[in-house]
C-alpha cells in the first residue's frame, strides 16, 4: 500500500513536470503568447540548479538565509515568549494590547521594510528586523493562548500539593502549554521565512533573496524560478521536519492524536 | 482537636448569595468524615476553603495548631476528575508532589513505589496516562495524594465519575488502604451509601443558606455490608434529610419569585 501511494505520489509529480512543460512550448512557440526569456521551463531550472550549485552561489545563499533567519527566530522566541508571559499577567494589558497584536500579526513584514532602512541601514540586522517583527507577535499570541488554555484543575492540584508560584510556571504551566507552543511555533516559523524572503529581496548580499534578485536583474526566469523552488523547499522541509514531526510526537504522547 | 473550623461563612462577591452560612465542625486525628448534602448545598466550597484554595469570609480554620491561609502539601485534595498530569506517566505523576516536598530522587522512586503497590498499580508505572482506564486514574491520583502523606486528605466526590462496578471495587480500596493509613480523611459526597460505608461521622448539610444540619456518627463494624438491613434504613432516613432539605429550598423559590437561583 506504500509503494502503491509512493509510487502515486512520483507520478503525479512527473505529470505535472510534463504538463509544465507543455505549457512552455504552449505559450512560446505554438500560440506565442510569451517571449520564451519570460517563461520558465523544467529544464532551463535544472540547468540553473546545476550552475548555481556548480559555482557554490545556491549554497552560499542558503547558508546565509538560514543563519539569518535562525538568528531572527531566536531573538522572536525570546522577546516573544517573554511578551506573552507579561500579556498572560495583567487582564488589563491581555483586554487592551492583544487586539492591537493581532491586527499587527495581519500586517505584511514587508511593510517593516522602511522602518528596517531607516533604523538599521542596508545590512544584517535590517533584515533581522524584519524576520523578528514578521515571527514575534505570531510567538506572543501563541504563548498567551497556549497558556490561557491549560486546564485550571492542573493548577488548583498543583497548588495543594505544595506547588509554589514561582515553580508553577515550570512543573505545570510550561510542559501543559507546550503542544500550543509548538503549534504557535510552527506559524511563527512561517511568518519568519517569508519575512525573510521580504528583507533579503532588498539587501544587496549574498541570500536567496537575493540570488533571485540577481535572476530578475539578469533576465533570467530560471533562476528566479530556481530560487522559488529552493524556498519552497526548504519552507516545507523544515515544516513537516522539525515542527509537524514534534508536534505530532507531543500530541501522540498525551493521547490527544 | 486536630481540624478545628469554627463558624466559617462564605459570600461569593459576584452573586453576594450566602453559600456557607455559621459552619463549625471538629474533627479528631484518623477520623473519617464525609460530608453529604444536595447540591449547591456548599459542600465543595467547604472542602475548597479547608484546601485554602479560597478563604472564607467569616471564620477560621485551624489545622493541627496552625491557622489555614493558603493551598499547602498538608492538605492535598483528590478531585473528580483525577487531574493527572497527560505529559506524565503514572508513576511520575505520583513523583511529581514529591519533588516539589523536597525528597530526594532516589526517596521519590521508593515512595511511590509503596503507594503504586497500595493501589496495585505497579505493573502500570510506565503507562501513559491516557492509556489507563478512569479507574486507574483514580487509583493513581489516590496514590499521589498518599504519597505525600499529609495530615489532611480532603477528597471531592473523587469516585462519582466512573461507573458503578468500579465504584465498587474502589470504596472497597479506599476503606482497606484507610484502616491501613489511618489518614484522617474529609470526603464530600452527593451519595448517601458512600457516606454510610466510609465515616465515622456523616456530616449532613443543608442548603440555602449551606449549613450543617445534622452530624451522624456511623457505628456499624467495617468492612461494611451495604446491604444489611440497619444500613439501609439509616441510608433511607438521611436521604430523606437531604431530599426533604432540597425540597424546602426549592419551595422557598417559589414562595419568593423575585429571588432567582
Amino acid at each position: 500500500m506504500k509503494t502503491r501511494k509512493l509510487a502515486g505520489s512520483v507520478l503525479f509529480l512527473i505529470g505535472l513536470l510534463a504538463a509544465w512543460q507543455l505549457l512552455y512550448v504552449a505559450a512560446t512557440d505554438w500560440l506565442a503568447w510569451a517571449k520564451p526569456y519570460a517563461v520558465p521551463h523544467p529544464s532551463g531550472v535544472a540547468q540553473s540548479v546545476q550552475a548555481l550549485l556548480a559555482n557554490g552561489t545556491l549554497f552560499a545563499a542558503v547558508a546565509k538565509s538560514m543563519l539569518r533567519v535562525l538568528t531572527g527566530f531566536a531573538i522572536s522566541l525570546v522577546v516573544g515568549v517573554l511578551f506573552g508571559i507579561l500579556i498572560i499577567q495583567s487582564e488589563y494589558l491581555s483586554r487592551n494590547l492583544k487586539p492591537l497584536l493581532l491586527g499587527i500579526q495581519t500586517l505584511p513584514s514587508v511593510c517593516w521594510v522602511p522602518f528596517a532602512i531607516l533604523w538599521f541601514g542596508l545590512n544584517e540586522s535590517s533584515i533581522i528586523f524584519v524576520v523578528v517583527m514578521g515571527s514575534v507577535f505570531s510567538i506572543s499570541l501563541a504563548v498567551e493562548s497556549g497558556i490561557k488554555e491549560v486546564p485550571p484543575i492542573y493548577i488548583k492540584a498543583a497548588k495543594t500539593m505544595g506547588v509554589t508560584p514561582a515553580n508553577m510556571y515550570t512543573k505545570v504551566i510550561f510542559p501543559a502549554a507546550l503542544p500550543s507552543f509548538v503549534a504557535g511555533l510552527k506559524q511563527a516559523w512561517s511568518f519568519a521565512w517569508r519575512a525573510l524572503m521580504s528583507g533579503e529581496v532588498m539587501s544587496a548580499s549574498v541570500g536567496l533573496g537575493y540570488t533571485l534578485m540577481i535572476g530578475r536583474d539578469l533576465a533570467d526566469i530560471n533562476q528566479v524560478m530556481t530560487v522559488m523552488l529552493v524556498i519552497v523547499l526548504i519552507g516545507i522541509v523544515i515544516d513537516k521536519g522539525i515542527f509537524s514531526s514534534v508536534e505530532n510526537y507531543l500530541l501522540k504522547k498525551r493521547g490527544l492524536k | 482537636m486536630y481540624l478545628q473550623l469554627n463558624s466559617i461563612s462564605k459570600i461569593f462577591g459576584d452573586t453576594k448569595k450566602e453559600t456557607l452560612q455559621d459552619v463549625s465542625l471538629e474533627v479528631e486525628k484518623g477520623e473519617f468524615i464525609c460530608i453529604v448534602g444536595p447540591s449547591g448545598c456548599g459542600k465543595s466550597t467547604l472542602l475548597n476553603l479547608v484546601a485554602g484554595l479560597d478563604t472564607p469570609t467569616d471564620g477560621t480554620i485551624m489545622l493541627d495548631g496552625k491557622k489555614v491561609t493558603a493551598p499547602g502539601a498538608d492538605r492535598v485534595v483528590m478531585f473528580q476528575e483525577a487531574a493527572l498530569y497527560p505529559w506524565l506517566n503514572v508513576m511520575q505523576n505520583v513523583m511529581f508532589g514529591l519533588e516539589a516536598a523536597g525528597h530526594s530522587k532516589k526517596e521519590q522512586m521508593q515512595i511511590a513505589e509503596k503507594y503504586l503497590k497500595m493501589v496495585q498499580l505497579w505493573q502500570y508505572r510506565e503507562y501513559p496516562i491516557h492509556q489507563i482506564s478512569g479507574g486507574m486514574k483514580q487509583r493513581t491520583a489516590l496514590a499521589r495524594a498518599l504519597a505525600l502523606d499529609s495530615k489532611l486528605l480532603l477528597m471531592d466526590e473523587p469516585f462519582s465519575a466512573l461507573d458503578k462496578q468500579t465504584i465498587n471495587i474502589l470504596r472497597a480500596e479506599l476503606e482497606e488502604i484507610w484502616e491501613k493509613t489511618k489518614k484522617t480523611i474529609l470526603y464530600v459526597t452527593h451519595s448517601v451509601e458512600e457516606a454510610i460505608y466510609f465515616a465515622d461521622r456523616v456530616v449532613v448539610m443543608a442548603e440555602n443558606p449551606g449549613q450543617i444540619k445534622q452530624i451522624i456518627p456511623i457505628r456499624f463494624a467495617r468492612p461494611r455490608n451495604i446491604e444489611a438491613p440497619e444500613f439501609t434504613a439509616l441510608r433511607r432516613q438521611i436521604l430523606d434529610q437531604v431530599s426533604l432539605s432540597a425540597r424546602k429550598s426549592m419551595a422557598d423559590e417559589f414562595d419568593r419569585p423575585e429571588v432567582k437561583g
